[in-house]
């Protein structure tokens, strides 16, 4: 047991207190909350709203735009996200990074589930080891995994293109354009799954081995124990593993960026992100980068509550107030 | 059958689990195979940024991939003596922002969980779910909105313009709700309430001790969101001596075209970057555990 | 009531921060607060190597003006870091490395100081015209000083074109003509490598073949991409990859590399600084390369183009310009500064008066060719005029996305719709912007 038991015996505090204890109870959770919200409001609240006044503004310039005062900023309206939406590079990153979600997220959480399964079950061996090595990848940022990775996917130095050339086969390009979707999605595949693993293997721990013991008893097997009665039991944190991996799907942006001097296959604007960067770092219009990013976060905040909406009604009929 | 596991008390820690082991059972091949394959998928990029780190520039682009070589030694000395130790400035300073960030964070980030999860205020769900909200904005976007602010308290280029902003975060309030939720039992609070213990007292002396597993593994969390965090410190250094590693590595990369990139000093420092985070992450194995769906109980 | 001091609390929290912050920033950001006596200090970002110790030998002579090397990272988005700097009124550095396609962007968005009254009178006779134009912008101004340039030769491997019995391109024509007897000798060899990464590259490209792109008439800009001599240029590399006898992987990758060093990619079209780029890359292959004239497009002309290079600037928010143009000077039009950037920083120097003494050796890598810089100088002269536009950006990041397409596809139809793709996207946001642009 890692919690510490609870001191029984709390120093007596003066008779006194009792009256005390009620005002201080009224305002201490304000009082805890204080630093958080400061903060939020600071380096999170503040600066989200400066970026929706930005998207609503421009620049404009006037006749040759050189010399001091050439550019001003002025009130665009709406003229920013009409442009984002209208953007037929933006739509074509938003169906890609939505494919790109479809092939990762099923896929990682599917191989966490199992790697969390396997590492519960009682015949596995080799746990600790493997353990560890799944959840490696996620000490590595992502950036140094693009760029890892960037090294295995280059035919020239890559020891898989190595091993197929010994053989005598033709080895697929994998950062051609019909598979370099699978090249980004193996990248974040390999840095998620050892987390994503943890989470659910952490809600196994959880279950009173009893609930198993029963149903061995009764004589399931173990896959039958895993499929019938863990893995219902560790439903909703795969709902909420599915739930983050998504927001995170949808804002996949060092990968990609990373990899593209490497190919001619990653456009510029190939995740939703990686145009707001475009904007905001090449293009020098960080107005435009604070519309798409405000459209972003929309999409992903009406994802995220559909789909929780969706699955609340399932998974936790008997949640909430 | 979900109702009845959303109806358990509480996530409990992983020792905490019976360790009765049914010996008579034999291994299962398949099994330990598909485990150790997952495995060895995770280790091999890791494997090759090692035995990468040993080649000179030569050998890095014609001797055969995982064949090692002897230049690890003197690889580590040239990336020493870039700049007079800069790549060990800008370790340190990884240290600092992770480490420090990440205590920072997970002080914040405890006191806010307490109170969301053990007071009942006005305004407790509105709080919590702003909060939440604020994992939805990309960070790409948010750092020059917040380098324009912070520059007009003249922030920008200072150690605190990497670390402030790092403190917030919205998964580690949410994480650390879950756990006070989950180990800190309401009558014992109550209980010291009633012997006229001081709020701040049952919560730097009762709460914390209990929340002390899950408040590792926020630490954990926040310390790997900061190290991964480019794009905040990239905006808002321009003093390369306060460079974190990601961005002093990515310069090394990125030199422009008239220069070859360092490719054998960044995997170096790739290398020597990742070695301290295996490390704590070994060390600290045992409180890796991150239960997410609980806060979804109890919230 | 209760909302009352949680306020408060977070007021004087707020308040705890910013105290504690505002000590603590005023010795952490050098070149502000310097009107007290003391040395001068300024803040110089850069990300070319060797300029820490080239500043180190200022500042050893200098005691009064104490400069600062902030290494930056080479990409596109130091410019934004320097521009939201300028946006946000503080936290840009003094001086600033400022490569020549990105000059008419920082002038128009006021992040460059005009140096005109700060410059020694005869600082614009050390430079070619071609250079001088791409600080002044055509104006009386002065925005930077030039520091190196980048004029564009082709680099082979002589052992390798000795082995198969290849003649040294003059011409394009015959440039094709080599690439394809070479790939036929040998399928996995090419004479080079369309880089769809590169815009720079492409741009000195049409440069030679006569193309400038943006241009001023009047009180307008006119874009003239989409026009006969990047048409030509876009039409023969699509052709020579569609037939396959060039690559069309990007350069600067591990694997181009490693084809460098391995005597696959026999041939690079490159500038002047080309010899670092390959010892860093093929150092195998020291002694094995050779210089020549680029390739022309009739044969007995003399025409280049220019890729890379980067003039020394002073931003509109140094509080000491005159000292900064001191510096900026000294190190790019003295003796003394030119021997230091070719020794310590590798670069091809602008200023011509000082090129002689400077560059009397070959570089270490091309030792096998004596009279190196001597040719070097000869095609120095010949680059081609070519104007630079307010948004250089947005037609680079168009050409990355446009042939990428086109390479990947080895599809030469690709390769000319390409170039109206970039004509189209520059003049989109020129005008979405509130530029004046005359079609």
């Amino acid at each position: 047991m890692t919690t510490v038991a609870p001191p029984t015996d709390v120093t007596r505090a003066p008779r006194t207190a009792a009256r005390n204890r009620r005002r201080t109870g009224r305002f201490a959770p304000y009082v805890y909350l204080a630093p958080a919200m400061t903060l939020f409001t600071l380096f999170l609240a503040l600066p989200i709203a400066y970026a929706v006044y930005l998207s609503l503004r421009a620049t404009k310039v006037s006749g040759l735009g050189l010399g001091a005062g050439a550019k001003t900023e002025v009130w665009a309206g709406f003229d920013n996200y009409a442009r984002a939406l209208s953007d037929p590079d933006f739509i074509a990153s938003v169906v890609r990074v939505g494919l790109y979600g479809l092939l990762l997220v099923p896929t990682m959480l599917g191989l966490a589930l199992v790697f969390a399964l396997l590492l519960d079950a009682r015949r596995t061996g080799a746990k600790s080891f493997s353990r560890v090595s799944i959840f490696l990848p996620y000490a590595v940022p992502a950036v140094i995994a693009s760029l890892l990775w960037g090294f295995l996917y280059l035919p020239r130095v890559s020891p898989f293109y190595y091993v197929f050339d010994l053989i005598g086969w033709d080895a697929p390009q994998i950062l051609s354009s019909q598979l370099v979707i699978f090249a980004i999605a193996n990248i974040g595949l390999w840095g998620g799954v050892g987390f994503n693993m943890i989470v659910i293997y952490t809600a196994l721990k959880a279950i009173p081995s009893e609930l198993y013991e029963a149903a061995r008893l009764d004589g399931a097997s173990e896959l039958q124990v895993a499929w019938r009665v863990k893995v219902p039991i560790v439903t909703p944190s795969l709902i909420l593993t599915f739930l983050f991996s998504m927001i995170a799907t949808l804002q996949v942006f060092a990968e990609p960026m990373t990899l593209r001097p490497l190919t001619n296959t990653i456009s510029t604007t190939w995740s939703p992100l990686m145009k707001v960067y475009r904007d905001a770092f090449v293009r020098d219009d960080i107005y435009s980068a604070a519309a798409t990013s405000v459209i972003i976060a929309l999409a992903t905040f009406v994802l995220s509550f559909g789909f929780l909406r969706l699955v609340q009604r399932r998974a936790f009929s008997q949640e909430n107030s | 059958m979900t109702a009845s596991t959303l109806a358990r008390p509480a996530a409990r820690p992983a020792d905490l689990k019976p360790t009765v082991r049914f010996r008579t059972e034999r291994r299962s091949p398949l099994a330990t195979g598909v485990l150790l394959l997952g495995a060895v998928y995770c280790l091999l990029p890791v494997v090759w940024v090692l035995v990468a780190a040993t080649k000179n520039s030569a050998e890095l682009f014609s001797t055969f991939t995982f064949a090692p070589s002897t230049h690890l030694w003197s690889n580590i000395q040239e990336l020493s003596a870039y700049r007079g130790g800069l790549f060990w400035r800008w370790m340190a300073n990884t240290a600092l922002y992770a480490g420090v960030g990440g205590l920072l964070s997970v002080t914040v980030s405890a006191m806010a969980g307490y109170g969301l999860a053990k007071f009942q205020f006005v305004g407790k769900k509105a709080t919590f779910n702003i909060i939440l909200a604020g994992v939805l904005v990309p960070g790409v976007i948010l750092a020059i909105p917040q380098y324009l602010l912070l520059a007009e308290v003249g922030l920008t280029n200072t150690y605190w313009s990497v670390l402030l902003p790092s403190v917030i975060s919205p998964y580690g309030i949410y994480l650390a709700r879950i756990y006070a939720a989950a180990s800190v039992p309401d009558d014992v609070i109550e209980a010291a309430r009633t012997d006229g213990a001081k709020e701040w007292r049952i919560f730097t002396q009762i709460a914390t001790p209990m929340m002390i597993p899950g408040l590792v593994t926020v630490f954990l969390f926040q310390f790997v969101a900061i190290w991964n965090n480019f794009m905040l410190p990239y905006i808002m250094l321009g003093d390369d001596k306060l460079f974190p590693i990601t961005v002093g590595l990515s310069g090394l990369l990125n030199q422009g075209a008239t220069q070859p990139a360092m490719y054998t000093a960044v995997i170096t420092g790739a290398l020597l970057s990742i070695l301290p985070l295996v490390a704590l992450f070994l060390t600290l194995q045992r409180y890796w555990q991150v239960d997410l769906a609980a806060g979804a109980v109890k919230a | 009531m209760r909302l009352h001091t949680g306020l408060k609390v977070a007021a004087a929290l707020a308040a705890t921060t910013l105290l504690m912050t505002a000590c603590s920033s005023g010795s952490d950001s050098p070149g502000t607060d310097d009107t007290a006596a003391g040395p001068v200090d300024l803040v110089f970002w850069t990300w070319a190597p060797g300029m820490d110790e080239i500043a180190a030998v200022w500042n050893e002579s200098h005691p009064d003006i104490q400069v600062t090397v902030n290494k930056q990272d080479g990409g596109d988005a130091a410019v934004t870091k320097l521009l939201t700097a300028i946006k946000a009124g503080s936290g840009a550095p003094d001086i600033m490395q400022a490569e020549y396609q990105k000059i008419p962007t920082l002038v128009s968005s006021d992040a460059l100081a005009d140096l005109s009254g700060e410059l020694s009178e005869d600082t614009a006779s050390h430079f070619s015209d071609g250079m001088w134009e791409a600080v002044t912008l055509g104006s009386d101004a002065v925005y930077g000083v030039p520091q190196d340039s980048g004029p564009m030769e082709l680099y082979y491997r002589a052992d390798i074109f000795e082995q198969y019995g290849l003649a040294v391109p003059t011409t394009w024509e015959e440039y094709a003509q080599v690439a394809e007897q070479l790939h036929t000798a040998d399928p996995t060899k090419y004479l080079g490598t369309f880089s769809a990464q590169d815009a720079g590259w492409f741009t000195g490209l049409a440069q030679q073949a006569g193309a400038s792109w943006w241009g001023i008439d009047g009180e307008a800009w006119t874009v003239d991409i989409d026009a006969d001599p990047t048409q030509k240029v876009a039409a023969y590399w699509g052709d020579l990859v569609e037939k396959g006898v060039i690559d069309n992987k990007p350069m600067y990758t591990p694997e181009w590399g490693a084809a460098l060093n391995d005597g696959t990619q026999v041939a690079w079209v490159s500038a002047i600084w080309g010899p670092g780029v390959l010892e860093g890359n093929a150092p195998d292959t020291a002694g094995l390369w050779k210089m020549a004239p680029m390739p022309q497009w009739e044969s007995g002309d003399e025409a280049t183009g220019n890729w890379g290079g980067s003039a020394t600037s002073v931003t509109t928010q140094s509080e000491h310009p005159a000292e900064a143009a001191q510096f900026i000077e000294w190190m790019n039009s003295s003796q003394e500064g030119v021997n230091l950037l070719v020794e310590k920083g590798s670069v091809y120097p602008a200023d011509i008066p000082g090129q002689a003494e400077a560059l009397a050796e070959p570089p270490a890598f091309f030792s096998n060719q004596p009279d190196f810089y001597t040719i070097a100088a000869q095609i120095a002269q010949t680059v081609q005029p070519f104007q630079y536009g307010p948004n250089v950006n947005v037609a680079y990041s168009a050409y990355n996305d446009e042939f990428g397409k086109a390479a990947e596809a080895k599809s030469a139809s690709l390769f000319t719709d390409a170039v109206t793709a970039m004509q189209t996207a520059t003049v989109e946001d020129l005008k979405n912007s509130g530029f004046t642009v005359k079609e």
